[in-house]
């Protein structure tokens, strides 16, 4: 066991060094060298290229400015200087990810909690009422969810939820950007809550329909497999009311594979968050990411790269040991 | 059709019809084709894919408006944003451009790129799972080590990075450029499938039959085992490509996909969304690339579904 996750810890380490070479490499492959570009900003001083210079290595070859990168970069604890500074400003790039990575994960925990508080009810709920219409038209639902992009999602809740239901009754319900409203500080604490929940709901919702469609359609069949099993037919033998099969006997056992593809899920929901913060204006690292790419400015780019790499990394050893956890059959070799 | 007496006074045809059984030897052909025209929304699938398919092939010699050109009205304006009308079933779009050949065209875009994506896909991974699976060994563990390196990238901020710099190094072919991208990051969960059927494959008794009498390993992974774990190849694969037409859409539509006036479903709809949520009213111009999008996407998806049950009935259907 112990040398199990050391093993898949040696890995991870190895997969975020290989994301963080592909991703250096990808970045300067292109538009020239980085030096080169800050001197033909006309907004960026001499006194601050020669501080990006040093502190980058931007002068020397690509390895040895690959390797400086690397060597300030593990030091995350000389907050917030550790990742120097942005190249479109004088911005630090620790301090401005850990600040945007408070807006994704705001956004992140909405839309996992979303998820399933209704995609596994709905699940199970299925399951226990195979081939009813209900059943039926949840699992339509869930077929053309899933091959939907979020962007579409995102976009039509936009155009439905906020825009035309506010044409229509003259409320506005929901926000369609940021994070809130500009005099949020000046709001009551209710009127905080309120406020937040309206900018937060499109977004959130818009990444977790995905998932509510893949975790209901995998807990129904998760459920279905087990309600057929045998062990499930003796305690109906038994006796045993309905209700006490169904929760003690069934759930414990139909709920262990969704835990694994939860965790293994985030991943996913990151990636979505990406797009679904582009498209709301969300202060979240999708948006910063986007954005940092498409003004070339590698040091943000490998900043959010890397937080992302290493959360799936995490994610993914989790999702492996929670599964041998709660499924005692499971070995690990 | 002869006397019924005549044959020992066993009338098969009738038999069959009766019984609902044959005597005649089913083919494996045959097997899968009665299990797939049965699965009805597979059917339907091959339908509409068919449809889609022959209009952004033939969209040269149908009678389509220029799809990167504006349509001027009769006092020589811009007809930008008019509602669909005959003549625009679709309407037009900002630039006064005809949505409907867009979306047909924009169709051959990424269809192109998902099926050149599935090409790729196809053929690295079920090389790397076979080279796997029959080898074993230090060689196994070194491609699927390599294997399980490319799975646990994050797929959209590589897929999105790499996107950025290579239509730069590639252009005017970023649909080639973003074919090949795609391709190498989504090779690994067939890779991994097929390795597990050469796993179990080479230990039969027919792979063993085939070394004795002399075959070379080329000739065993290719002649003997491959045609036996072609299934999973096949369902695979179609599933990965219903995968590859969303990213390269969410790709498109982040700015990052094949560069306008050349048009692209992501691309469109990212464009449509933009003019509707000012409060324009244009719902077509973001309605129509989106339904193309999606309804290609579920008949994708439909169809390696039906595959997957017509090719290998014992597998349960276990959607992610």
């Amino acid at each position: 066991m112990f040398q199990y996750v050391v093993r898949r810890l040696v890995y991870g380490i190895i997969t975020l060094i290989a994301l963080s070479v592909i991703t250096f490499w990808l970045m300067n492959s292109t538009k020239g060298d980085a030096l080169d570009r800050l001197k033909s900003n006309p907004r960026i001083t001499a006194e601050e290229i020669q501080r990006q210079t040093e502190f980058y290595g931007l002068d020397k070859p690509k390895t040895q400015q690959y390797l400086t990168w690397a060597k300030n970069f593990v030091q995350v604890w000389n907050y917030p200087d550790a990742w120097g500074r942005s190249f479109q400003g004088t911005q630090k790039v620790q301090a401005l990810v850990y600040q945007r990575f408070g807006g994704t994960l705001r956004l992140m925990t909405t839309a996992l909690f979303l998820a399933v508080l209704i995609g596994i009810p709905l699940g199970i709920y299925q399951a226990l009422k195979q081939y009813s219409f209900f059943d039926q038209t949840m699992t339509t639902f869930s077929f053309v969810t899933y091959s939907t992009p979020i962007f579409v999602l995102a976009i039509g809740l936009q155009i439905v939820m906020a825009l035309y239901l506010e044409q229509w009754t003259g409320v506005k319900f929901f926000y369609t950007s940021g994070m809130n409203s500009v005099h949020y500080a000046d709001f009551s604490f209710w009127a905080r809550i309120g406020d937040t929940a309206q900018h937060l709901f499109l977004p959130s919702i818009s990444i977790a329909l995905i998932s509510i469609a893949g975790y209901s359609r995998y807990q129904r069949a998760s459920m279905l497999e087990v309600m057929h099993s045998d062990y499930l037919r003796t305690a109906k033998a038994k006796g045993l009311s309905r209700r006490s099969v169904i929760v003690k006997h069934a759930l414990r056992n139909a709920l262990i594979p969704i835990v694994t593809l939860v965790s293994l899920d985030i991943a996913g929901l990151l990636g979505g968050a990406v797009i679904t913060e582009s498209i709301f204006g969300w202060p979240g690292m999708g948006r910063l990411y986007i954005q940092a790419i498409t003004a070339n400015d590698w040091p943000e780019v490998m900043a959010v790269v890397m937080i992302i790499g290493f959360m799936v990394v995490v994610m993914n050893l989790l999702a492996d040991l929670s599964y041998g956890w709660l499924d005692p059959r499971v070995r690990y070799d | 059709m002869t006397d019924p007496k005549s044959d020992g006074g066993v009338d098969y045809q009738a038999l069959d019809l009766a019984e609902g059984i044959s005597v005649e030897p089913l083919t494996q052909w045959r097997l899968f084709r009665t299990r797939f025209v049965r699965h009805r929304l597979a059917m339907v699938s091959v339908f509409v894919l068919s449809v889609i398919v022959a209009a952004t092939v033939l969209a040269d010699f149908l009678p389509l408006a220029n799809p990167l050109r504006g349509i001027n009205d009769s006092t020589g304006r811009l007809a930008n944003l008019l509602s669909p009308r005959s003549g625009f079933w679709f309407g037009t779009d900002d630039l006064g451009r005809d949505i409907f050949s867009r979306v047909v065209y924009g169709g051959r875009t990424s269809l192109t790129i998902a099926g050149l994506t599935g090409l790729m896909v196809a053929s690295l991974g079920t090389l790397v799972g076979a080279v796997a699976g029959y080898y074993g060994g230090w060689i196994d563990s070194a491609l699927m080590r390599f294997t399980d390196l490319i799975l646990s990238l994050p797929l959209l901020p590589v897929a999105i990075v790499a996107a950025a710099s290579l239509r730069q190094i590639f252009q005017g072919h970023e649909a080639l450029a973003l074919a090949i991208l795609l391709g190498t990051l989504l090779w690994g969960s067939l890779a991994r499938i097929v390795r597990a059927e050469f796993l179990s494959l080479r230990e039969k008794e027919f792979v063993e039959s085939a070394r004795a009498s002399g075959a070379r390993d080329r000739r065993i992974i290719f002649r003997h085992i491959l045609p036996n774990a072609l299934s999973p190849i096949i369902v695979n694969t179609t599933l990965v490509i219903g995968g590859a037409i969303i990213l390269e859409a969410a790709l498109s539509f982040l700015g990052f996909g094949v560069a306008p006036p050349t048009p692209a479903w992501g691309q469109m709809a990212a464009d449509g969304g933009r003019v509707a949520v000012t409060g324009s009213g244009a719902w077509w111009f973001v309605v129509f690339p989106s339904a193309a999008l999606i309804i290609t996407v579920l008949a994708v998806n439909f169809l390696g579904d039906g595959l997957r049950d017509a090719l290998d009935p014992t597998q349960t259907i276990e959607r992610k």
